[in-house]
């Protein structure tokens, strides 16, 4: 099966250029081939699993590009990281497009935003298959534009327009991060491969200093992907998409480009102690960061988008903490629970016509369905026991423990205690109390949009046996199986870590309940909205703002004033003589010798200066 | 010069030039001869029939090997295919542009002359590439120049392409005197005009004195010549002129004639300056040791072409700039000058070709039809003609570099060689990795214009079968060279080597 696997991004791709074609004929219907052709490569993707699990890892290329000696190689290659990402992106791919059918019904849009979803699983299933960095970046950039066109989706809405632009840009500017760590890389390497590089890395053809820098460069590229500190603010604003695309992008694979970027590079960042440090240290900065804005954001999209930066930095930290099955073990579950949460975010905010937690309430009555599936997320994403999301966030902070960075493993658990705090909130503020609005007709969402939440559910609870300190570790063995750079598959650590983890998240789970559940507390007990602390958190760290008074500012004051030269200077000059000429009557424009003289000048003076530089620099002592 | 010397030449090596100028003749003749009423339109299938010929003709000599008639003024080297190949099949898909070109007014009752004039430049630019000689190089350079003076000024009635034309050739003539007077120092220097000659003597002897003259020349050509590709510091008429000129000319102008002026400036630096000694060891290379300041200008021009781009709400005058900016890449691969300097210039210039044009075709096409170049004309373009919405959006993202374009293999070729290079050339690289950055911005601004807002009120768009097939053409270009890259150098590589023959 595995060597088949090329076919596996096809489908999405058919999927796209039918429905781009014939979309506006099908109406409604073109769900039904989006939706057929992602399960066939679901099908296939659950083949190659389990092919993996008794073959050994299959690779095959062929050359594309030959510049010189060099020669370029495309292909595409199934190991085991490999092939759970693409179980996971289809499965999730395939649930979504399901529910869309629902969400989306009565869209004008509707074809071409099932193009669209196909366009983007193609782009994420080539990513996870690149057997090389040349090709993984090619699909990264398309990954992007995918991205673009689908936060984009709702184009008239002036927030959805400014959003898209944003998270492209954004992202952009960790891409060229990675393409210039790329760059060095193959200049150091010669090959753009990732088993050329491993092997010069293991054989220290690279020098030390060289590791470091490329690692970071690289790491840079993951950053913007996945939404870490400081490159986070596109992420949130992504919300602006349709809730569906939230899930599938925004929470369970494009994000998660960035965490699997750092995991398939790993024995190249585990080469550098210095880079190792920097993913664990961003990443769980970014951890409690983003928990801490989570908890007073009033925007049901924007709790969900703001926990998925801090899972996402959950992740970076396992990775930088050499918890490389730790990391991927949570990326995992994430994928199911945090997709899970969206997708019922989604079905709420269908029902309420609303995003505004603030104006929720008393739903869980009125959702039989829908709350329980949001509950075990809840339930799952903070941690609480024999939840999917309990052991992979134990791996994590075992291998944060064992790694030795202290500091950060306590952020870690704070942060985990804030995540039981702001879920259990939403939660609260949603599901119980009084019903605030005043929709009568507030109903459960039809079966089509339930049922991949019910398959969500199921996973985001049992997901986390495969790899347990209690069961046995299949996954974490698996994946670093006959691979020593990845590190051991299960780190042995203190039983109390385990404790003091469920005991966080059931305090968090508490005191959201005392606040906005049972309301015995204050809502007010640290201050209220009035304080300078809510203030601060409610506007994100005024990160935007930050960036919107630095560098836009700077930039496009660099852009105003050569504009203006260009603008008024020179072009000023020509409307005053057009003007005059014009007034006299003369012979016409021919004659504007006036800012002629300014282009001419421009070039003498490039001239001059060149030739000063030359003098100066010794073009004649010599 | 006796008869039997006339004979002796092979004339076949000129066979290209000669169909252009027969096609130039015959259509200056059938021009002036058919009755008024007669639509001179059909008169560009004749242009590009001869265009055509020619690009058969020249690919018929690709197994030719050096050949240099005219006591070496003109010479058929690999270089001189490669490139010429280039300029012939720019020059026929502007040709289709310009039989699908009608604007509202201005260009009905000489249009016969717009496709002589066309092809005389052409022709220009094809002597140039194959000059041995500054005598040659410089009549080529003339040649095209002039007429692309009158092809500016094509509407004549139209105030703004009167305005183009007039900066053009006041800048042109500026470029020019400057140009020439760095080649008279190269001339008083060695005291001759052939090209081999001249570098046979400079690469002999060193002189410390003659730094400063080389160094003067270097500079005054190197800077005249930048009028051509419109880079810094001769970039300022760029944008006036595209945006004034009738939109196959601004094709032309930024396509055509920037690959020309890339030839030109290949041709003398390379000849000339890359034997000559720098110091009395001769380690080191007049053009290696100056190297960094084509690197300069490369980066200034990257910078300043893209900044300002930003604000431009005029789509012809942003491409204007945008063009700058591709020169300015361009401009890294010579200044980083390896062993891959010819590869990336001329993929660079196929892919360029390609992306330009197409975008062109479709600004062509609706600015024609709603007769205004605001960037607010392309507004919801998906809705009405989803075709071409996609097909330029095609065209942008290989602009940008995305991936999967064309575009992006370009500048990856320009990337690698600028950090392979030893030492490597990390500054400039990152400008242009920087300057592509910014290039997204207004880029994309074009992408949310056309798929981001509702749609005017228009009726929908007729693609005439002309630009239909530049379109198609151009899409093809740009996505095959994308996706298969080595399709392109393979050709290269088979067809002309590694260009070993160009000094020789």
């Amino acid at each position: 099966m595995m060597e088949n696997a090329w076919i596996i991004p096809l489908f999405p791709l058919f999927s796209f250029l039918f429905l781009l074609l014939f979309g506006r004929k099908m109406k409604e219907s073109s769900a039904y081939i989006g939706m057929m052709l992602t399960f066939v490569s679901l099908l296939y993707s659950l083949l190659v699993l389990f092919d993996r699990f008794t073959a050994p890892t299959y690779k095959a290329e062929a050359t594309w590009l030959t510049i010189g000696d060099v020669q370029l190689t495309a292909g595409y290659e199934v190991n085991q990281l490999n092939a759970l990402m693409l179980v996971i992106v289809s499965l999730v791919s395939f649930l979504v497009h399901m529910y869309s059918k629902g969400y989306m019904h009565g869209d004008e849009r509707f074809p071409i935003f099932y193009a669209y979803l196909g366009l983007f699983t193609f782009a994420m299933l080539g990513l996870v298959i690149s057997p090389n960095l040349l090709q993984l970046y090619f699909f990264w950039e398309l990954v992007g534009l995918g991205s673009f066109l689908l936060i984009g989706f709702y184009f008239f809405k002036e927030e959805a327009k400014q959003a898209a632009k944003k998270a492209f840009i954004m992202t952009r500017i960790g891409d060229v991060g990675l393409l210039i760590g790329m760059i060095l890389l193959f200049w150091q390497v010669g090959s753009f491969e990732y088993d050329e590089i491993f092997k010069a890395v293991s054989a220290g053809d690279i020098s030390a200093g060289m590791i470091t820098l490329t690692s970071l460069f690289i790491f840079v590229g993951a950053v913007g992907k996945s939404g870490q500190f400081p490159l986070h603010t596109w992420l949130p604003d992504a919300m602006e998409g349709p809730t569906p695309v939230s899930a599938l992008i925004h929470a369970a694979t494009m994000v998660a480009a960035g965490v699997y970027l750092v995991a398939a590079m790993f024995p190249l960042f585990s080469a550098s102690d210095t880079a190792m440090l920097t993913v664990a240290v961003i990443g769980g900065f970014t951890a409690i960061f983003a928990a801490s804005i989570g908890l007073v954001q009033k925007d049901i999209k924007r709790v969900l988008a703001y926990s998925t930066v801090s899972q996402l930095g959950y992740m970076m930290l396992a990775l930088g903490s050499a918890g490389y099955a730790a990391g991927v073990f949570h990326l995992m579950t994430h994928a199911f629970f945090k997709a899970l949460l969206f997708l019922a975010a989604g079905s709420v905010i269908h029902a309420v016509h609303t995003q505004n937690i603030e104006e929720m309430g008393g739903l869980w009555k009125k959702m039989r369905i829908t709350g329980p599936l949001f509950l075990i997320g809840t339930l799952a994403i903070s941690g609480v026991p024999f939840f999917s999301g309990f052991f992979s966030k134990d791996e994590i902070l075992i291998a944060t423990w064992e790694h030795g960075n202290f500091g950060l493993f306590w952020l870690a658990l704070i942060a985990a205690f804030f995540t039981a705090f702001y879920m259990f909130r939403l939660f609260f503020m949603v599901f119980t109390g009084e019903s605030k609005s005043n929709h009568s007709n507030t109903h459960e969402s039809p079966g089509i949009m339930t049922i991949p939440m019910i398959v969500l559910g199921i996973l985001a609870v049992i997901s986390g046996y495969v790899n347990t300190p209690w069961f046995g570790t299949f996954l974490g063995d698996w994946l670093t199986e006959g691979n020593e750079a990845l590190g051991h598959g299960h780190i042995e650590g203190p039983a109390w870590i385990m404790i003091a983890a469920t005991a966080v998240s059931l305090a968090g789970i508490l005191l959201a309940y005392l606040v906005y559940g049972k309301r015995s507390v204050s809502r007010d007990f640290l201050g209220g909205e009035a304080s300078t602390m809510h203030s601060i958190l409610y506007n994100k760290y005024f990160i935007d703002e930050i960036y919107q008074f630095t560098i836009v500012s700077i930039t496009k004051a660099i852009s105003l004033f050569l504009s203006f030269i260009d603008r008024f200077v020179v072009e000023g000059l020509i409307y005053a003589v057009t003007g005059v000429i014009r007034r006299l009557g003369k012979t016409g424009s021919a004659f504007q010798t006036g800012q002629v003289q300014q282009y001419g000048m421009a070039a003498f003076l490039g001239l001059a200066i060149l030739l000063v530089i030359f003098v100066l620099t010794g073009g004649y002592i010599l | 010069m006796d008869l039997e010397t006339m004979l002796s030449y092979e004339w076949g090596a000129m066979m290209p030039e000669f169909i252009i100028l027969g096609v130039v003749t015959l259509l200056s003749l059938l021009d002036l001869f058919l009755p008024k009423q007669y639509n001179r339109k059909s008169l560009a299938w004749i242009a590009l029939a001869g265009i055509i010929l020619a690009i058969i003709t020249l690919i018929s000599l690709f197994d030719l090997e050096v050949t240099s008639i005219l006591h070496d003024t003109f010479r058929l080297d690999s270089f001189a295919k490669a490139f010429k190949l280039l300029l012939l099949v720019g020059a026929a898909l502007v040709i289709l542009l310009a039989e699908s070109f009608s604007p509202k007014e201005g260009m009905a009752e000489n249009r016969g002359e717009f496709y002589y004039l066309f092809l005389a430049a052409l022709l220009g630019a094809m002597v140039m590439s194959s000059s041995g000689d500054l005598i040659t190089l410089f009549v080529g350079l003339e040649l095209l120049s002039i007429s692309s003076y009158i092809l500016a000024g094509f509407r004549k009635k139209n105030l703004a392409s009167n305005e183009s034309a007039m900066k053009y050739v006041i800048n042109g003539g500026i470029s020019t005197a400057i140009t020439l007077f760095g080649m008279s120092y190269l001339y008083g220097l060695t005291g001759s005009t052939n090209l081999i000659e001249m570098s046979g003597t400079m690469s002999a002897v060193f002189d410390g004195q003659f730094q400063y003259l080389l160094g003067l020349a270097f500079f005054m050509i190197l800077v005249g010549l930048s009028f051509k590709l419109a880079s810094v510091p001769f970039h300022m008429w760029a944008p006036d002129v595209y945006q004034g000129s009738p939109t196959p000319v601004t094709a032309f102008l930024s396509v055509v004639s920037k690959t020309a002026g890339f030839i030109i400036l290949l041709r003398i630096i390379i000849s000339l300056f890359l034997m000559t000694p720098s110091d009395e060891t001769g380690a080191l290379t007049f053009l290696e040791r100056n190297s960094d300041y084509i690197g300069f200008l490369a980066g200034i021009t990257m910078v300043v072409g893209n900044v300002i781009a930003l604000r431009q709400r005029n789509i012809k005058r942003m491409l204007a700039y945008s063009s700058i900016a591709h020169a300015g890449y361009i401009l890294v691969a010579i200044a980083v000058l390896g062993y891959f300097t010819f590869d990336a210039v001329w993929f660079y210039l196929v892919a360029y070709l390609f992306m330009n044009l197409g975008a062109l075709a479709v600004i062509q096409l609706i600015t024609d039809k709603t007769g205004s170049e605001d960037i607010s004309r392309f507004a919801g373009l998906y809705r009405t003609s989803p075709v071409l919405a996609v097909a330029m959006a095609i065209f942008i993202l290989s602009l940008a570099g995305i991936p999967g374009t064309a575009g992006f293999i370009g500048k990856l070729t320009i990337f690698m060689g600028a950090f392979s290079a030893d030492p490597g050339h990390y500054v400039l690289g990152s400008i242009m990795i920087g300057a592509t950055v910014i290039s997204y911005v207004y880029y994309f601004g074009i992408m949310t214009q056309m798929f981001f807002r509702p749609a005017l009120p228009t009726e929908k768009l007729k693609v005439p079968g002309g630009i239909m097939f530049v379109l198609v053409l151009c899409i093809g270009g740009t996505v095959l060279f994308g996706l298969a890259p080595n399709i392109a150098f393979d050709f290269l590589h088979t067809n002309f080597g590694s260009f070993e023959d160009f000094l020789q």
